[in-house]
């Protein structure tokens, strides 16, 4: 067996979408392989029942091994992964992006002496062999990586690999004994927060309205609160207006904030320098709303409208909350 | 003087920096004594002349085990602010190579972009027209120097530091100059871990105290120390330092420069109310085996008088001469960056040294300013003062005062004074200034004598014109904003660190708007609802777009160094 093991962080009764993105680029990458893509679990087994893991075969995961153990830690999880891959030899393990990933990627690749790469952004085969492509410099180029390791350890960047549906919920949920090393059970959780406190977690929304000095005061950002709660969508703001102190840093889009990748990227008042096109270039669809007809970020818009966003971003809100409700 | 909406107008130095550096950034050793990092040299700053510096030191501690071990467990530590050794190095740059191979006598392995061979120099008439000087002035004659990229010349003398035995810091910044009783002992490093308001985040890191037997401030051209130092210890020159910014960017293009070329005149203003002292220069970058590059850039001295007045656009305008255009047709930026340059010469040096302490480099005032060179002094600045570090060490001194003499006696010295009064006679306009500056080059400084006294860059009254409204639109393609050179400069320093920059944020429009067009990296920016008329505006302050070129300290506010390991990650400037 040379499969692809996946690890899948779940909390609350759900997998994280980066891990579910995970185990369909698994999965994908497992059928050009000609071999199988399998997930691992690690955490309290009452919060993992069959229905739960078995769920994976969903997004193409064959086999998912459940292991009891600490949950959300990383020593436990390189545990239990050293384990199921010296037991069943396969030949890859890949994580979506984190921090979790990143340090539970490193650490398995020091315990079994494997080739580690990480902010991978896409995976290829290429002569029966995983090649993980890692832009650098800024994103400006991209370099190839190969694995001459027995096992090649492949680190997602953030929502590098999307999750799609490929299967049905009948992976063979397998339960694994795990001695754990002593270090591993040092640390526990103490509080689970989320990520720079941010009470929505805009790396998940599928629509975004964000917001730049263009706005400005504070008080635009009511406007693109009521647009987004229209649309169902989340709010995201650009350093500047952050470094102003009008909107939290958790929202913020670009170099040094998140990056974010939906379906639809609504940009109001936002200039589109590269710091920010950066954090939000992977959207589907760009629409942005701009006073300066020569504002940067027409040039990478699906959608742009020239024009006082006092304005426009009110109307916006009542034709999509009449259309919702017609 | 009246400014055309009326009313006076004003000069960054009615509002100073909010910061007193003598006192702030001088002080005893204040960790317990047992918890002080001790070494023998403490070098601030890895740039060439830091390099140098603790290179030519080891060279001599080799020989010399006794006194290589009386020195501790860490003979020469060099304090680096930036990610690596060569991370805020930027230089035009053509070297004279005679530094680096006496530093060297038996490697020639220094990394370079061949030796300058042809060579033009050209008054640009107009936006179409150019005019080659011939023959070429002498100051512009680069016969037997080198096109070296200091970015990538550092790593490699960092790389030889490091054989040696250097322990280099990097991510550390010297924050504060030791003193105790007199005597220089050291430096404290910066806190790491500080948030926007000056609190501990839970990765704070306070910095230590590190003492030293000597400590060697090499801080480049703005030097934070060294401008302490020089106010604190009362070393500064009669004069004082004026400064010139740079911005430069490399492309990569299909067909090599064959020579190296400057200009003069346009896109500066010649009529001498405006003050503006420079030009640019286009550098062949070709080694075998790789994409051709070119390194261009301009230059203007910060005296200038117009508040709308930004070098980093200036160079965007200089890129549409056909001239230019020519040789970067179809090519592609890829790097980009920014550097004050200090330029009073001869008559802003100052004292070079204080009991335990010595100045090299720039921030000595180390530049042959109408020859653009200052790379070998920085080198030797660097070598002269290891040797005498080690000669006064052996004799159990911390009195480095022959150091000064050294420098004074060197080449450094000789041609600094030869082109003492070389810069002043511009502000009486590029003609006639002109003219008294070729008298000087001919007469080796004889003509015209005496001291032509200079004035800070802060004293210059701001005027408002139209000038910015000649800057082209960036296209993304070959004219650039601000930003997306800071961009390719590889700077994410983090947001939420306290700001290093010193300044009031309260201050006239002209003086908000100077300091907003000045800035190559987009850090100041005038609100868009702030007043027009003669009120003060509140300036925004974006301290992460930073790139450490030091132009604001110049320009009537006062750079600090960021958190150990911010600003750029420069690779090929």
């Amino acid at each position: 067996m040379s499969g692809i093991l996946v690890y899948a962080l779940h909390h609350d009764g759900a997998f994280n979408k980066n891990s579910l993105g995970a185990v369909s680029e698994g999965a994908r990458l497992a059928g050009e392989l000609g071999t199988e893509c399998h997930a691992v679990v690690v955490g309290d087994p009452a919060g993992l029942g069959d229905e739960l893991c078995a769920s994976l075969g969903r997004y193409g995961a064959r086999k998912v091994y459940r292991a009891a153990g600490p949950e959300g830690l990383a020593q436990p999880v390189v545990d239990a992964m050293a384990k199921i891959i010296g037991e069943n030899g396969h030949r890859y393990a890949l994580f979506g992006g984190g921090l979790l990933g990143f340090e539970i990627g490193a650490g398995l690749a020091a315990r079994r002496d494997a080739g580690v790469c990480m902010e991978v952004t896409h995976v290829r085969v290429e002569d029966g062999k995983l090649v993980s492509e890692r832009p650098i410099l800024q994103d400006s180029s991209v370099t190839d990586v190969h694995y001459r390791s027995d096992l090649g350890v492949i680190i997602g960047r953030l929502n590098a690999f999307e999750a799609r549906e490929s299967g049905d919920a009948s992976a063979t949920v397998e339960d694994v004994q795990v001695d754990f090393e002593p270090h591993s059970l040092k640390a526990k959780m103490v509080t689970r927060g989320e990520q720079r406190g941010a009470d929505v977690n805009i790396e998940d929304a599928d629509i975004l309205v964000a917001g730049g000095r263009g706005l400005g005061k504070a008080e635009g950002f009511e406007a693109l609160e009521q647009l987004a709660g229209a649309l169902g969508g989340a709010v995201a703001a650009t350093r500047a207006v952050v470094d102003a102190g009008w909107y939290s840093y958790s929202a913020q889009i670009g170099q040094t904030g998140k990056t974010v990748s939906p379906k639809l990227y609504l940009a109001a008042g936002i200039s589109g320098a590269i710091q920010h096109k950066v954090g939000m270039q992977g959207s589907e669809n760009i629409v942005a709303i701009n006073k300066d007809a020569n504002a940067p970020i027409f040039e990478f818009s699906d959608l742009g409208i020239v024009g006082d966003l006092n304005k426009i971003v009110p109307k916006l809100t009542e034709a999509v909350k009449a259309r919702k409700a017609g | 003087m009246a400014s055309p909406n009326g009313h006076r107008s004003v000069a960054p130095i009615e509002f100073p920096p909010p910061v007193d550096p003598a006192a702030e950034f001088i002080g005893p050793p204040t960790d317990p004594e047992d918890e002080r990092i001790e070494v023998g040299v403490a070098i601030v700053g890895g740039g060439q002349a830091g390099m140098a510096c603790a290179i030519r030191l080891l060279q001599l501690l080799e020989d010399d085990p006794e006194l290589a071990e009386s020195l501790g467990e860490v003979p020469v530590a060099v304090i680096e602010k930036g990610r690596v050794a060569g991370a805020h190095q930027l230089s035009g740059g053509v070297m004279n190579p005679s530094a680096i191979r006496s530093l060297f006598p038996e490697d020639d392995s220094w990394p370079h972009f061949g030796e300058v061979g042809k060579e033009t120099v050209y008054f640009m008439l107009t936006a179409k027209r150019a005019l080659p000087l011939k023959p070429t002035p002498p100051p512009f004659r680069n016969h037997g120097n080198y096109v070296v990229s200091v970015a990538e010349l550092n790593r490699w003398l960092g790389e030889r530091a490091e054989e040696a035995g250097a322990y280099v810091l990097s991510e550390t910044v010297g924050a504060k100059l030791l003193v105790d009783d007199g005597l220089v002992v050291g430096v404290r490093t910066g806190d790491k871990g500080r948030d926007r308001q000056g609190g501990e985040k839970s990765n704070f890191e306070p910095g230590s105290d590190v003492v030293a037997n000597a400590t060697v401030l090499a801080e480049g051209c703005w030097g934070h120390l060294t401008g302490a130092a020089l106010k604190g210890l009362g070393l500064a020159a009669g004069d004082p330092q004026v400064w010139a910014l740079g911005v430069k960017e490399v492309w990569e293009v299909p067909q090599p420069l064959d020579r190296v070329i400057h200009t003069l005149g346009w896109p500066l203003r010649p009529q001498a109310k405006y003050k503006e002292f420079g030009g640019s220069w286009i550098y062949p970058m070709n080694r075998a085996g790789a994409q051709p590059r070119v390194s261009l850039g301009f230059v203007i001295g910060l005296e200038y008088a117009d508040a709308r007045l930004s070098v980093h656009d200036v160079l965007q305008e200089f890129k549409l001469h056909p001239l230019v255009r020519r040789i970067l047709a179809d090519g592609k930026r890829v790097a980009w960056g920014a550097k004050a340059i200090p330029e009073g010469g001869y008559w802003a040096m100052p004292r070079l040294h204080a009991p335990g302490m010595v100045i090299c480099g720039d921030g000595g005032g180390m530049v042959n300013v109408p020859r653009l060179k200052g790379i070998h002094y920085a080198i030797r600045s660097g070598m002269l003062a290891a040797e005498t570090i080690y000669s006064r060490l052996k004799s159990g001194s911390h009195d480095f005062s022959p150091y000064d003499r050294a420098v004074h006696d060197s080449e450094i010295g000789k041609d600094l004074y030869e082109s003492r009064n070389m810069k002043q006679p511009f502000g009486k306009g590029l003609v006639v200034g002109g003219a008294i500056t070729n008298a000087m080059v001919v007469t080796k400084g004889r003509l015209p004598g005496g001291h032509w006294a200079t004035h800070r860059d802060a004293d210059q009254p701001l005027m408002l014109t139209d000038r910015h409204e000649r800057y082209p639109k960036p296209d993304g393609k070959y004219t650039f904003d601000k930003l997306s050179g800071v961009f390719l400069t590889g700077n994410a320093t983090r947001d939420d660190a306290p700001s290093h920059i010193r300044i009031q944020q309260r201050v006239p429009r002209e003086l908000a708007e100077a300091w907003t067009w000045m800035c190559p990296a987009g850090v100041y920016e005038v609100p868009e609802d702030a007043p027009d008329g003669g009120e003060h505006v509140d300036l925004i302050v974006n301290p992460s777009n930073c790139v450490q070129c030091g132009a604001i300290t110049a320009k009537g506010g006062r750079l600090t160094p960021p958190e150990g390991g911010d600003g750029p990650v420069y690779q090929v400037t």
